[in-house]
């Protein structure tokens, strides 16, 4: 376990991992522009982000490809509501209660 | 940096109200979430004044929570850095898609938002902030929705770091992260391109998980783009210009 001084300078050095980052072509300003089609390129982060996100978390249980778990199926379960519908609680509720639900319930692992 | 006269700024104001309105439903997920790490920080060993200052420095629960390991076991401090670097790795990306928002704003108005900007802020806010004009609208609607995330967030920590010893572990809560970050995709992905990006964005996190340090995350993130960015250009090219 790192302690005392070596500790906060652990979370200093994280902190600048933080704002080197996130500050690279922020900071850059003008100087950082990217030419126009990288920069069109770019509109696609967002969702390639999100879906790199997400996707290991639903198909993946202790690093193992596993295509029927709780995750998946209230992932699957939150995608169908989303597409239907606008009110932001109901994918939020009903995915918990299939997860909780599958979990607990029928005593689904993973 | 004086507040004053921005707050009686109408155009601020009405971009504040706007971005607002835009996170506002999917910052239920924050809260669980930031609970969760608050937890995991406590159950490390970090005492509560610790882990509150590592959230406020360091505000990023994937370089948070992927450091604890390395804390616990006394890496050296080089592993440390270069691990929290890795796993920001996506934000270049995310920095050079937003920067053209920010090229109006004073040098201290850039490191603000730089150190504020997340995941969420960025998917939710970029497309508006891209395309609107008016520079006090824009920041207004960046300003108002990430401080109120960021408050949001180290509420929730402080709940996990003074609740760790009251709080139920098995409610699978964490998930509520994961619902969010989808019911943000579900609407990006309505076009062929967007969605394109977005299957191969998870497909190749998911094949390259073995990576170390969470590359295949970043990995993902670039192979999304240029799928998407590639189908673009496929599709335009049958139609007229």
């Amino acid at each position: 376990m790192i302690e005392g001084f070596w500790l906060w300078l652990a979370f200093g050095l994280l902190s600048a991992t933080t704002f080197l980052t996130r500050g690279s072509f922020i900071m850059a300003g003008e100087k950082g522009r990217l030419p126009p089609a990288l920069q069109r390129a770019l509109r696609y982060a967002p969702a390639a982000a999100l879906a790199a996100l997400v996707a290991p978390d639903l198909l993946l249980v202790q690093g193992q490809l596993q295509p029927f778990n709780p995750k998946l199926l209230a992932g699957l379960a939150v995608i169908a509501v989303a597409l239907r519908t606008r009110k932001p609680w109901l994918p939020f509720a009903l995915g918990m209660a299939v997860l909780i639900g599958l979990r607990q319930g029928l005593g689904m692992g993973g | 940096m004086s507040f004053g006269p921005l707050l009686m700024d109408p155009a601020f104001r009405q971009g504040a109200r706007e971005g607002l309105r835009t996170v506002l439903p999917f910052s239920v997920g924050t809260l669980p979430w930031a609970i969760v790490t608050g937890l995991a920080m406590r159950s490390t060993g970090l005492s509560e004044l610790e882990s509150m200052g590592m959230s406020v420095l360091v505000f990023a629960a994937t370089a948070q929570l992927g450091a604890l390991p390395l804390i616990a076991s006394g890496a050296p401090l080089w592993l440390i850095f270069l691990t929290g670097l890795v796993l920001n790795l996506r934000f270049l990306i995310f920095s050079a898609s937003i920067a053209p928002a920010f090229h109006d704003r004073p040098w201290a108005q850039r490191l603000a938002s730089s150190y504020l900007l997340t995941d969420s802020a960025f998917t939710l806010l970029s497309p508006r902030l891209l395309t609107t004009p008016d520079p006090q609208w824009r920041w207004g609607y960046y300003l108002a929705p990430v401080l109120y995330g960021w408050l949001l967030w180290q509420a929730g920590v402080l709940i996990g770091v003074f609740g760790a010893e009251i709080l139920p572990r098995n409610w699978s809560l964490e998930f509520m992260a994961t619902i969010a970050l989808m019911v943000m995709l579900v609407p990006m992905a309505r076009t062929r391109p967007m969605l394109l990006a977005a299957l191969a964005g998870g497909l190749t996190a998911v094949l390259l998980r073995d990576l170390p340090l969470r590359l295949g995350l970043f990995a993902g993130i670039a192979a999304g783009i240029a799928t998407g960015f590639a189908a673009e250009h496929w599709q335009t090219r049958g139609e007229p210009q």
